[in-house]
C-alpha cells in the first residue's frame, strides 16, 4: 500500500504539466499504407486526434456528431480531423465500409495492435487530442453529448 | 530486496524531477516535454449479498493498478517500463500468474531512424491479422502477452519491410519456458512496380516457430513417437484494393504437435500416440461508396490453438488465454448492451475431444459474417431532416465436420490414438447464427435515438460443453435515446428486452443516465430475468448497476455499486469467465 502512495505522489507531480510531443508509432492508412502523426502533422498545422472503434457506442456517437457540422468546422478554421480506429482484426474489417455507410467525410486511420492507444497510455476510447504545430495542446477521454460543442471552442482557441 | 529498489528508485526519480523544478524550470519542462505517463487503477470492494453464498475468499478489497513511463531519451533512443500492482491480490477471476503486490510489468529500450527500428525487451507485435502472431495487452481482461527478447523492423526501400524477432512470453511476472522466433515480410507489389491503377495491392509472408521441451514426466505412459520440440506455423497473405472494391486472403499452417488429452479435464496430460497439424483461412471482400458500404469475411479455423507452453491449452487452468500466440477473436458483431451480451458465440479453434458415450470431436470452426452500412440521405421520405443510419449484420458459424477413428477407445475414455479426418466445406454442424440491424436516427439537433434489433440462435449444448445439441433461439430488442439540454445537461434513456422460450426465459433491463455537464455524470441500469424457468440462478434477481463519473480532460474517476452476473465477460473478442459478485468498484485513470 506504501509503495502505490509512493507512485500516487511521484505521478502527480508531473500532473500538472502536459506532454507535448507526437509518438513516432507506425499507423495504417485504409490502403494498408504506413504513416505516423508526426508525417501528417508536419503537412496540417491544426488536426483532431480521436481513437474510436466500431464496437464502442459512444466513440460512434462522437463521430456521427462531428460528421453533422464537420463541413463548419473545416471552412471555419481548415482543421483536419483524424479518426484512428483500435479496431483488432476482429473488427477492422469492418471499418471501411461502416465510415463509407455513415458518409463521414474525415481521414480515417487504423491502429489495429494499439500501438498508438499505448503510446498515449490510453485505457479507455473514445480518446481525444488536439495537435498545434506538431505539439499536443489538448486531452480529453470520454465523450458525452455535445462535447462537440466544447471541442470546437477549443479548436478555435488553438488557431488564433 | 527487488520491491525497496524500486520503491526508492521512485522516489529518487521524482526528488530530482523536484529539485529540478525549484532550480531550473526550463529543464524540467524539457524532461517533461519527452516523458509520458498513464496512471489506471481498477478496485472493487466485494460485499455479501443476500441473493447469493457470501462472499467466501479471505480478501474482499482489491485493486488491479497501472502506471506506464515512456521517455524519449533523444531523438533515435527512447525507453519506458510499466509498473503493476494487484494489492493485495488481482480482482477476482484475473490469472492467478499476477501474484504481485508490485513488481515491474515491462520494459524496454528503442532505437529508431527512418529505416530501423529495433527494440530491446518487451514488446508487443502483430504479424499480418494476428492469425500467426499477436502480442498485446488487454487490462480489462488481466491479458498480457508481450514478448520479451529483441526485434528488428528494417525498411530497406518505400516497398519493403522486414522484421525479425526473438524472445520468450511474458508469464505474469516471469517468462514462459519456451522460445518464439518470428519472421516477417512486407511487400507493397503496387509501389513497387509502379501499379497506379491500383489503390493497394501487397504481399505479406510470415512465419513463427515456438521451441519448447516435451516434458513427459506428466504421463507415465511412454511416447512411441516424437514429440516435436519446435513446433512451425507458415503464413501468406494478400491485399488488394482497386477503386472502391478491396480484398484480403491469408492462409496459415501450423506444423505438427501433440494434442491435449481431456479425459480428466483438471489434470494437464497429451495423448502421445498422434500428431496434428493445424491450418487457417481468412478471406475478406468489400465494397464501399460514399453512403453504402458491404463487407463479407470467410473463415475456417482448424486446430489452430497455438501457445508458447502447452500445458496452457487446458483452459480449465488457463481460462484467461494467457500465453497465445496467435490471435483467434470470434467473428461476429461485438454489441455494447448487456442484453445483448447473454448468449455470446465463443471461438471454436480446435481441438478439444471430449468424452461423452461417443468422443465429440471439436476440432475447429468455419463461418462468414456480413455487414451492411447504409444512409438514407437527407431530405428524403425515410431520410427526414438528418438522414437515417442503418446497418445490417448476418453471421453464421458451424464446427468442422470431421469423422474420426479410435481403435483403442471405449465409451466415456477416448484412447490416445484417435485421429480425424475434416470436410473442407462442410457448414450443417451449426454452433449459432445471428442477425441483427442498427437504425440511427436523429430527430432534431438535440434529440436522437439509436434502435437495435439481434435475432440469434445459440447452440447451448455445443457452447457450453454438455454434450447433445440444444439450442436457444433468442431476439432482443433495444431502444435508446438522448436528450441534449443547453451548457451540456443530457439524458439518456435504454430500454431492452430479451425473449426467448428456452434457456433462462425472457429479461428486461434498462438504463438511465443524466450528466449535469460534459464533466459529470451519473447512470443507474438494471436487467432482469423476469420468468420462471428450469435454470434458476439468475429469476427474479436484479442485475443492477449504479454509478457515476467525473472527467476532467485526460482524468476520469468511475464509481459504481452493483450486482454482476456472472457469465462470461468478453473485450475485443477474447473473453474471460467472471463469477457472480456485489460490490463497489472504483476506477481511476490519467494521463500526463
Amino acid at each position: 500500500m506504501k509503495k502505490i502512495i509512493c507512485l500516487l505522489v511521484f505521478s502527480l507531480n508531473l500532473a500538472l504539466f502536459a506532454q507535448e510531443k507526437l509518438p513516432n508509432t507506425t499507423l495504417k492508412t485504409l490502403s494498408g499504407l504506413n504513416t505516423t502523426l508526426s508525417e501528417i502533422a508536419v503537412n496540417n498545422d491544426l488536426i483532431v486526434v480521436s481513437l474510436w472503434a466500431t464496437w464502442c457506442v459512444p466513440c460512434k456517437n462522437e463521430l456521427d456528431a462531428v460528421a453533422d457540422v464537420y463541413d463548419d468546422w473545416v471552412s471555419e478554421t481548415g482543421v483536419k480531423y483524424y479518426a484512428v480506429s483500435i479496431d483488432d482484426s476482429r473488427t477492422a474489417k469492418r471499418v471501411k465500409p461502416m465510415i463509407n455507410g455513415k458518409g463521414w467525410e474525415f481521414e480515417i486511420l487504423l491502429d489495429e495492435n494499439s500501438d498508438l492507444k499505448r503510446a498515449f497510455g490510453v485505457s479507455t476510447v473514445p480518446y481525444t487530442i488536439i495537435i498545434k504545430s506538431g505539439e499536443i495542446v489538448y486531452k480529453h477521454t470520454g465523450y458525452t453529448p455535445g462535447f462537440e460543442d466544447e471541442l470546437y471552442d477549443k479548436i478555435v482557441a488553438f488557431k488564433n | 530486496m527487488n520491491k525497496h529498489i524500486l520503491t526508492i528508485l521512485v522516489f529518487l526519480i521524482s526528488l530530482t524531477i523536484h529539485s529540478q523544478r525549484a532550480e531550473e524550470k526550463s529543464s524540467f519542462n524539457k524532461i517533461k516535454e519527452r516523458l509520458n505517463i498513464s496512471l489506471e487503477s481498477n478496485s472493487q470492494w466485494y460485499l455479501n449479498d443476500d441473493e447469493f453464498e457470501d462472499f467466501d475468499e479471505k480478501e474482499r478489497l482489491r485493486a488491479n493498478s497501472y502506471l506506464r513511463m515512456d521517455y524519449q531519451i533523444s531523438n533515435r533512443f527512447s525507453s519506458g517500463f510499466q509498473l503493476e500492482s494487484y494489492v493485495p491480490e488481482p480482482l477476482l477471476n484475473y490469472s492467478r500468474l499476477f501474484d504481485k503486490e508490485f513488481g515491474l510489468g515491462t520494459f524496454y529500450l528503442n532505437y529508431k531512424t527512418e529505416k530501423l527500428d529495433i527494440t530491446l525487451g518487451h514488446y508487443y507485435v502483430q504479424f499480418g491479422s494476428g492469425l500467426i502472431l499477436r502480442a498485446w495487452e488487454d487490462r480489462a481482461l488481466g491479458f498480457n502477452n508481450a514478448i520479451r527478447g529483441g526485434k528488428v523492423v528494417y525498411d530497406p526501400t518505400n516497398y519493403l519491410r522486414l522484421t525479425a524477432l526473438y524472445g520468450k512470453h511474458r508469464k505474469g511476472f516471469d517468462v514462459s519456458n519456451s522460445n518464439i522466433f518470428g519472421f516477417e515480410t512486407q511487400f507493397d507489389i503496387a509501389n513497387a512496380f509502379e501499379l497506379e491503377s491500383l489503390n493497394s495491392f501487397q504481399l505479406g509472408i510470415s512465419y513463427v516457430g515456438k521451441q519448447e521441451d516435451y516434458n513427459n514426466e506428466l504421463t507415465n505412459s511412454q511416447a512411441t513417437i516424437e514429440i516435436p520440440e519446435l513446433v512451425n506455423s507458415f503464413g501468406v497473405q494478400l491485399d488488394l484494393e482497386y477503386k472502391n472494391t478491396y480484398t484480403n486472403i491469408e492462409y496459415i499452417y501450423k506444423s505438427d504437435d501433440v494434442r491435449l488429452n481431456n479425459v480428466i479435464p483438471n489434470i494437464i496430460s497429451f495423448s502421445e500416440k498422434a500428431l496434428f497439424d493445424g491450418n487457417a483461412i481468412t478471406w475478406n471482400i468489400g465494397y464501399s461508396k460514399k453512403g453504402f458500404g458491404i463487407g463479407s469475411t470467410f473463415r475456417r479455423l482448424e486446430n489452430m490453438r497455438f501457445f508458447s507452453e502447452r500445458s496452457a491449452l487446458n483452459l480449465n487452468k488457463n481460462p484467461t488465454s494467457q500465453l497465445s500466440v496467435n490471435y483467434l477473436p470470434a467473428l461476429t458483431k461485438q454489441h455494447d448492451y448487456t442484453l445483448a451480451n447473454i448468449y455470446l458465440y465463443q471461438i471454436q479453434p480446435g481441438l478439444v475431444i471430449e468424452n461423452y458415450e461417443f468422443p465429440l470431436v471439436k476440432s475447429g470452426e468455419i463461418g462468414e459474417s456480413i455487414d451492411v452500412f447504409y444512409k438514407i440521405k437527407k431530405g428524403s421520405l425515410f431520410g427526414g431532416k438528418y438522414g437515417t443510419k442503418i446497418s445490417l449484420n448476418w453471421s453464421y458459424w458451424a464446427n468442422l465436420t470431421s469423422t474420426y477413428s479410435d481403435p483403442s477407445g471405449i465409451p466415456y475414455f477416448v484412447g490416445d490414438d484417435l485421429t480425424y479426418e475434416t470436410e473442407l466445406f462442410n457448414f450443417d454442424d451449426k454452433l449459432y447464427s445471428e442477425i441483427n440491424a442498427e437504425i440511427r436516427k436523429k430527430w432534431t439537433p438535440k434529440l436522437k435515438s439509436i434502435f437495435t434489433y439481434i435475432n440469434l440462435n445459440y447452440n447451448k449444448g455445443f457452447l457450453e460443453s454438455k454434450g447433445a445439441d440444444s439450442f436457444v433461439n433468442a431476439w432482443i430488442g433495444i431502444a435508446e435515446g438522448t436528450y441534449k439540454f443547453q451548457g451540456g445537461k443530457s439524458v439518456r434513456l435504454e430500454l431492452q428486452h430479451l425473449s426467448t422460450n428456452d434457456d433462462s426465459r425472457n429479461w428486461a433491463g434498462g438504463t438511465i443516465e443524466y450528466f449535469f455537464n460534459s464533466k459529470f455524470g451519473l447512470y443507474l441500469n438494471d436487467s432482469y430475468n423476469y420468468e420462471e424457468s428450469k435454470i434458476t440462478e439468475n429469476t427474479k434477481i436484479h442485475f443492477f448497476n449504479l454509478g457515476g463519473s467525473f472527467t476532467k480532460g485526460s482524468t476520469r474517476v468511475g464509481i459504481n455499486y452493483g450486482r454482476q452476473r456472472g457469465g462470461l465477460l468478453c473485450v475485443g473478442g477474447v473473453c474471460r469467465p467472471v463469477s457472480k459478485n456485489t460490490g463497489v468498484t472504483l476506477n481511476f485513470v490519467a494521463t500526463f
